[in-house]
């Protein structure tokens, strides 16, 4: 039997539970304990506690206790809503969403569980879940705006428009004042009803309703654009054509509304060209003069992302030529002295030496290359600014093209070297080192601007701003040299980047219904159910399942698997260096931690870590990777990575090819043919294609009589389509 | 080169351009707490030059405004506030950080009823400065001592908006004048 | 004692810049401001027949055919497709029960 509390007590447990609230987590214990003294057996009090433990750090504790305190007192709410929480900051979402139903039917009106589940319900992309959740909610408190959106919002997003716009009408309908015209929440449920209507491809209705509805909207630019979209796709052009003229007035940096501009004003869509030449606003022989005088005048100043600034325009053939020789142009002027210039006085980087350096971009960019002269020009403006951060930059650069790996790490850094207040340049000489595979040095130029005082050192500080790119190329950098564990170890840690990324979106469902940034909101959810499609996660995933492939096709037999490979002369030697220093990493980084989880104080985490702040960082088991790199099965390891990217990218044909030789090895022949095919649909003559389908073909002839006879023949009928198979 | 708003979908390479440039750092969280809390302030500059490699690459934010609307603000008029601007090395003196900017303060203005826009910036940040003072107009308020984790002051910069509201008035009363007009052409016909 | 109590002030960040962030990221997951939210006037009427009509929200669902499904096909799609029995038992039947139709189906390219 539960037990009951004395008046006292109760409002002790009420304190318990405004400390926990406030984080003020010693005292909610101390509280906590003084009431369990008198009544041990007080599940409710004991829950809390199990929720105080949990945040600070002590999972296995917090879950032990809660789950003594549910065989308690079954039929209490708050035991089972603790439950919830306890596998929902656990990230168990399916358990917590049952633990809360658990605890919502024992107190069908507490209006906190009931929220708690509906976010859940939404993070899950449970839709009908959420609609019940938000159609009590809406019962419960009907007078609530947000409660009307929530609902629609839920309707919306589950594919079911016309209801969710009636939501909003009816709530519309059962206001009796006028909203005032700085309601910002009513302004913005206006334009969601509006993007709501247009979504159900009523443009008609919604133009109209844009019009008269919207028409105070606050959100001026979002009312100007969604009219100029509307009047083009109602062909009604001249008005339209007008729109997108008021939208250019307000930005005219905007090439949409110049696409916009030229649809409406019935130029043939066939005449790219024509397009092309209205949009860079240089059509014909005009282009010469205009750029003559825009290229000079951005000399003369020396502006020196000139280049930067043009190189869209060389996808045309024509003026891919005019530029550089209006370059040329410039600098011969200036040395016939056919024209006085003084700006360049005093300033080398102005005049002749951003004319150099110009051309010394034009020769280094990728559609007009020839990386010998682009180095002459270079080394002509380095001569007449030696200090210039951005010659040597592009000198750099230069090295990087012609394969020079360690010249460019040597010239990045001296351009770092020449202004070591500037993120940007430090930045590109780590990335440069890391490039040529120098970690250690890569990783003390990035703490030139890491944060001091990050316990960890640099790398903690990198991975807790989500510096994804650091993280990616140093795993490339190690994997290069034949570490594995430090290699994996980065994968890992962006692939956990993206969790929290999309975890992130959690606190959202409630904060976006009382900012009331609805469409905001969609976008985010939108966006977040394909977050991995990102490139970023893309190449650290598919650097991982490569790793995890060659890692099965040659085990290891050391550590780290540093001491695999082939073992010849140099190659050995080095990777048994690079042993030995993972090991002392190890330890060090090991010695490290421990000293500062004894001096840390559980409720004194980093501040900036916002509500997780308070949780104590768990202590990194494995900081060196070597328990990753140890595995004994690495094709299941490389499942992870795997499937997000096939259902995330699946038109990008290297994570095809990844996906057949994970699953050919696994035998999986009917999930590697699932990738053939779709490298097929994607590039059916890419040699890859051919190879792998022979390879398969192979294989199966030998393996056709252990499988299942459905798998025989299914794969029999599929795989005679693929060509080469 | 595109000047646009900021998209959720933007932020991690809006991040990634914050994380090359400066030395202050956010979670992607926090440029979300921005991106759902004022959609209508926050703007990026996009390299449209480079054709996409995979059909899932992402537009290249090469700079970017991140700003907001003071939540409780201290004088009680309501102002925004420039969170992180920044701009690639490769693309700077483009005129590209002013251009953001000014989107971003029309918007603080007709969204939010904004009076005026503040901003801290590094005392030894030339550049910065002028273009804040010297091409925007923005004012120095005073000095905050040791306002950067290195431990560099800011200047407390101020824009007053006055100009944009009066301009958006002069629009609005050309707008009713020319309504005015068709509805007195349309009484006399 | 208290005393022991003292150190669990908030911490506070190195920067006025970091602090800023934290609090904002702190209040995101604020509970309860919606209990506060200013609430407009509605008509109460015109809201409890706006609810009744709301109905309880439930979908009809479309009334899906009664399809058999075996289970060792079942577990054949888990195993060669690895997929999640209740996605497979769906495949299953939304090629009515053909295993080899719902393999073929699972293997044709999507985009």
């Amino acid at each position: 039997m539960p037990q009951t509390l004395s008046t006292r007590e109760a409002n002790l447990f009420r304190t318990v539970i405004r400390y926990y609230e406030d984080k003020q987590y010693k005292r909610g214990l101390k509280a906590a304990e003084q009431i369990l003294k008198r009544n041990p057996k007080h599940g409710d009090t004991m829950s809390m506690k199990a929720l105080i433990l949990n945040a600070q750090g002590k999972t296995e504790e917090a879950f032990a206790l809660a789950k003594e305190a549910l065989t308690i007192d079954m039929k209490s709410y708050i035991c089972w809503h603790v439950y919830g929480i306890l596998y929902r900051t656990n990230k168990n979402f399916d358990e917590a969403i049952k633990a809360y139903k658990f605890a919502l039917k024992l107190e069908p009106d507490s209006h906190q569980i009931q929220r708690d589940l509906a976010v859940l319900q939404i993070q899950m992309r449970d839709y009908q879940g959420y609609i019940q959740s938000r159609l009590a909610m809406l019962k419960a408190r009907p007078q609530l705006r947000q409660n009307w959106t929530a609902l629609a919002i839920a309707y919306h997003l589950d594919g079911n428009l016309r209801q969710a716009e009636n939501i909003l009408t009816t709530y519309e309908k059962s206001v009796t004042t006028t909203p005032l015209r700085t309601d910002f929440e009513n302004s913005e449920a206006l334009l969601y009803k509006n993007t709501i209507i247009a979504e159900m491809g009523d443009i008609e209705r919604a133009l109209e309703h844009l019009e008269t509805d919207c028409k105070n909207c606050l959100d001026r630019l979002a009312v100007m654009e969604l009219r100029a979209r509307y009047l083009a796709q109602l062909g009604r052009k001249q008005e339209a054509a007008k729109a997108y003229r008021a939208l250019l007035d307000r930005n005219p940096e905007h090439p949409e509304y110049y696409k916009g501009l030229i649809n409406s004003l019935g130029i043939p869509a066939v005449a790219e060209a024509a397009q092309k030449a209205v949009y860079d606003e240089v059509p014909g022989d005009f282009f010469r003069s205009t750029a003559k005088e825009y290229l000079t005048l951005m000399f003369d100043k020396g502006v020196p992302s000139t280049f930067a600034n043009v190189k869209h325009l060389y996808s045309d053939a024509s003026k891919k030529d005019i530029l550089p020789a209006l370059a040329r142009e410039y600098l011969e002027e200036l040395r016939g002295g056919s024209v006085a210039r003084d700006q360049a006085n005093g300033d080398s980087s102005k005049g002749e030496g951003a004319a150099l350096y110009f051309l010394a971009q034009h020769y280094d960019y990728y559609l007009s290359r020839d990386l010998a002269r682009a180095m002459e020009y270079v080394e002509k403006a380095i001569e007449l600014d030696p200090k210039s951060v951005d010659f040597h930059m592009t000198r750099a650069r230069i090295f990087k093209h012609q394969g020079e790996i360690a010249r460019a790490a040597e010239a990045m850094d001296h351009a770092r070297s020449l202004d070591t207040k500037d993120r940007y340049i430090n930045s590109k000489a780590a990335k440069y080192q890391l490039r040529n595979n120098e970690n250690e040095k890569a990783l003390a130029t990035m703490g030139l601007f890491t944060r001091a005082e990050t316990v960890g050192g640099p790398l903690a500080d990198l991975v807790d701003m989500q510096c994804v790119w650091f993280l990616t190329e140093d795993g490339e950098a190690w994997q290069r040299r034949g570490n594995l564990g430090l290699a994996l170890k980065r994968y890992h840690t962006v692939f956990n980047i993206f969790d929290t990324w999309q975890e992130d979106q959690f606190d959202f469902h409630s904060f976006s219904l009382r900012k009331g940034q609805i469409r905001a909101y969609i976008d985010l959810i939108r966006w977040e159910d394909r977050l991995r499609e990102h490139p970023f996660y893309f190449r650290a995933a598919l650097n991982a399942v490569n790793l995890y492939l060659s890692m099965h096709d040659k085990p290891q037999n050391g550590t780290n698997g540093v001491e695999a490979g082939q073992a010849n002369g140099e190659d050995a030697a080095e990777r048994k260096k690079a042993a030995k220093k993972a090991k002392k990493e190890a330890q060090k980084a090991e010695r490290e931690a421990a000293e500062k989880a004894a001096k840390q104080d559980p409720n004194k985490a980093g501040a900036q870590k916002g509500k997780d702040g308070e949780e104590a960082k768990k202590k990194d088991e494995d900081p060196n990777g070597v328990k990753l790199a140890a595995t004994t099965d690495p094709l299941g390891d490389a499942m992870k990575f795997l499937w997000p990217l096939l259902q995330f990218s699946p038109r990008n044909i290297e994570g095809q090819f990844a996906g057949f030789e994970v699953f050919v090895r696994r035998k999986k022949y009917l999930l590697a043919l699932r990738c053939l095919k779709a490298a097929v649909a994607i590039d059916r003559g890419h040699t890859r294609v051919l190879e792998q389908a022979a390879r398969l073909r192979k294989v199966l002839d030998g393996a056709m009589d252990s499988l299942a006879p459905k798998v025989k023949g299914v794969i029999e009928t599929e795989l005679a389509e693929v060509p080469g198979a | 080169m595109d000047i646009r708003l900021l998209r959720p979908s933007d932020i991690p390479l809006i991040q990634h351009a914050n994380l090359e440039n400066l030395p202050e750092n956010y979670f992607l969280k926090y440029y979300l707490y921005h991106a759902l809390s004022w959609p209508q302030l926050s703007f990026v500059a996009v390299d449209v030059s480079r054709p996409p490699k995979t059909p899932y690459d992402y537009p290249k934010i090469v700079g970017y405004v991140l700003a907001k609307m003071e939540e409780e603000p201290a004088d009680g008029v309501q102002h925004g506030h420039i969170t992180s601007l920044s701009v690639m090395r490769t693309h700077r003196r483009l005129g590209i950080a002013e251009k953001l900017m000014r989107q971003s303060q029309l918007a603080m203005v007709e969204t939010f009823g904004a009076h005026y826009v503040s901003l801290h910036v590094r005392v030894s940040n030339k550049a910065a400065i002028h273009l804040y003072r010297d091409t925007l107009g923005f004012k120095t308020e005073k000095t905050e001592s040791k306002y950067y984790a290195d431990g560099e002051d800011a200047y407390c910069m101020k824009l007053d908006l006055g100009f944009i509201r009066e301009q958006l008035r002069e629009e609005a009363d050309a707008e009713n004048d020319g309504a005015d007009d068709e509805d007195a052409a349309a009484a006399g016909r | 004692t208290t005393g022991d109590v003292e150190d669990e002030v908030q911490p506070t960040a190195k920067s006025a810049e970091d602090r800023k962030a934290a609090a904002a990221l702190s209040k995101l997951d604020a509970h309860g401001d919606d209990e506060t939210a200013p609430a407009r006037e509605v008509d109460q009427e015109a809201v409890k027949n706006a609810m009744s009509a709301l109905g309880d929200g439930a979908v009809k669902k479309e009334v899906k055919k009664a399809v058999k499904v075996d289970a060792a096909d079942v577990n054949l799609l888990v195993d060669e497709l690895e997929l999640p029995k209740a996605k497979a038992t769906e495949l299953l039947k939304a090629h009515d029960g053909d295993a080899v139709k719902a393999m073929r189906a699972y293997l044709q390219p999507d985009f």
